[in-house]
């Protein structure tokens, strides 16, 4: 561009907030953690702060708590993501065109996403005690009762449906906004060669929509891996570390146990785990992408 | 299908995500006298409520003021002037969107207790204040348009201050609304880190209270959770009721571009 200016002196006024702001608590703290790796550094004992090499990392590999956490966390990803898409992309099929109401449903639809997580976490966990409304509208059917957190059968699968429920309102509305760039035409000339529902979608709607899915499914992925804030208020991880998961894995080793070294372990674990997706969204994020914004909340 | 079974089958999807919030409702208005607001008079009181929303009001103004002007100039450089390793540093900003924060958690801990700052307005809004995800967005829009007005201003010999702050600023308005909703709404739910870097009663934003509320003396008091919980969720609510398209737009925002 012809009117880009080659470093006047107030360019670096301009980025000195931000390169402030992110060299003291971005920066600083991530190189610090790093450090902290290779360290068994105790807040209430710091004078017997010792460099301990790759033992932090070692244990790692041999602590089952950690595998538990990562099944979970896996469990967790792979369960509700698929799912959370194929719904999502449902529920902006259905809203395809001018149908009445639209924009009560979409308002409907959002409203979960706009909701801090706590709030969501605390009505579930009310929703599937044992007095709670969901072993009430089951007894209505004649369906006898169950503790859903209570049971390290049904905890996971219990958060992992919750899960769903507050995230296909979200992905909904990105995948109809992204529908939005499809054509009526070609819905007009589908219907005209007698297509129907089903075949519609596949040969029109999935096709032109695939780099929107692929970018849903994929800051839906970074986002499910670092699940915490359900398991804390629902379950603390339990019953029987049924719903640990890493972030709440590293929380405990943190700020429970207080094992600074370790849980900066666990946290690159999380950060590499994460890391591969952020990858593959960044390159999505390049300016010319037809995606760009959209961000996991 | 036709739309009138597509809004049927909607409708009935709807009723049943909605289910769980209108019972959340339902469970915080019935007392045992009827229908009335008493659980939400009690735990604002126990809470205390009042202090949370004023502490998370005041954390979301510093935040959003922060990230209004540092994004904007950071946004306005990076698409604007041709700076040594440019490149590389919007790279940087880009990378710290997508990375998950949960590395910084333990370093940031210590950081804020080694300079005292736990349990301050400054550990809850300092780290906060410039959102990469803000620059991006107002990078990109800058790039759209056009520099006549800031050649102009130039040749009139304006300052760089001036020419961004009173020529290009004005212009930023759309863009700057899906910033301040990103920013408030991110804000207001931010649960984690406030979470950690609080200690008192005193300190803690809405979220935090309301999940110590859930784990302290009132856990079992379903009425009062949930009128907390609504609560908290109110201010949000309404602003979604009244800035629905553009909060909606905001946050799936350049999709359909």
């Amino acid at each position: 561009m012809a009117s880009r200016r080659f470093v006047p002196s107030p360019v670096a006024w301009f980025l000195l907030p931000w390169a402030a702001v992110y060299a003291a608590f971005f920066v600083f703290p991530f190189v610090f953690s790093f450090v902290l790796a290779f360290l068994d550094y105790n807040p209430l004992n710091v004078a017997n702060t010792r460099l301990v090499g790759f033992d932090n990392f070692a244990r790692l590999f041999k602590d089952p708590a950690f595998h538990g956490a990562l099944r979970n966390t896996l469990v967790f990803v792979i369960g509700t993501v698929p799912v959370t898409t194929a719904l999502a992309l449902a529920l902006a099929s259905l809203m395809r065109g001018k149908i009445p109401l639209k924009g009560a449903f979409k308002a409907a639809l959002f409203l979960p996403s706009i909701l801090s997580v706590v709030v969501i976490a605390l009505l579930f966990k009310l929703f599937y005690a044992p007095g709670g409304a969901l072993n009430e509208l089951l007894a209505r059917f004649g369906i006898e009762g169950h503790g859903w957190l209570t049971d390290p059968r049904t905890a996971l699968p219990a958060i992992m449906a919750m899960d769903v429920w507050a995230a296909i309102g979200y992905y909904a509305i990105v995948l109809d906004a992204a529908r939005t760039s499809i054509p009526d035409s070609l819905y007009e000339a589908a219907e005209l060669e007698g297509a129907g529902a089903w075949a519609t979608f596949r040969h029109v709607t999935f096709p032109l929509l695939k780099p929107a899915i692929a970018f849903v499914l994929v800051i839906n992925t970074i986002r499910s891996f670092q699940v915490f804030i359900e398991v804390l208020v629902m379950t603390q991880g339990g019953p029987l570390g049924s719903t640990n998961t890493l972030v709440m894995y590293l929380y405990d080793t943190a700020f429970r146990r207080l094992d600074y070294g370790y849980a900066s372990v666990i946290a690159y674990a999380v950060f590499l785990l994460s890391g591969i997706f952020s990858i593959v969204a960044m390159r999505r994020l390049r300016p010319e992408s037809a995606v760009e914004g959209a961000r996991p909340l | 299908m036709t739309r009138l079974a597509r809004a049927a089958l909607l409708a009935l999807l709807v009723a049943v995500m909605a289910y769980p919030l209108a019972w959340m409702i339902a469970i915080s208005l019935k007392t045992a006298d009827g229908l009335s607001l008493r659980y939400y008079g009690e735990v604002w009181r126990a809470g205390p409520f009042d202090r949370y929303f004023i502490n998370s009001l005041v954390v979301a103004i510093v935040v959003l003021a922060g990230n209004i002007v540092c994004c904007t100039m950071a946004g306005y450089a990076f698409a604007r002037f041709r700076i040594r390793g440019g490149k590389l540093l919007f790279l940087l900003v880009l990378s710290t969107i997508m990375l998950p924060k949960q590395v910084i958690l333990v370093p940031l801990y210590i950081l804020m207790q080694k300079m005292g700052l736990i349990d301050t307005y400054w550990a809850l809004t300092l780290p906060f204040l410039v959102d990469p995800f803000n620059i991006f967005l107002i990078r990109q829009y800058v790039s759209t348009l056009p520099t006549d007005c800031e050649e102009a201003a130039r040749i009139d010999g304006a300052g760089e201050f001036t020419i961004l702050f009173r020529i290009v600023f004005p212009m930023l308005k759309p863009v700057l609304a899906v910033v301040a909703i990103h920013t408030c709404l991110t804000n207001w739910n931010s649960f984690l880190f406030p979470f950690i870097l609080t200690h008192s009663a005193s300190m803690r934003t809405l979220p935090v209270g309301l999940a110590m509320l859930s784990q302290g003396a009132h856990s079992i008091d379903w009425g009062h959770l949930m009128a907390g919980a609504v609560i908290s969720a109110l201010p949000v609510v309404a602003a979604f009721l009244v800035f629905q398209r553009r909060i909606i737009g905001g946050l799936t925002a350049g999709i359909s571009k």
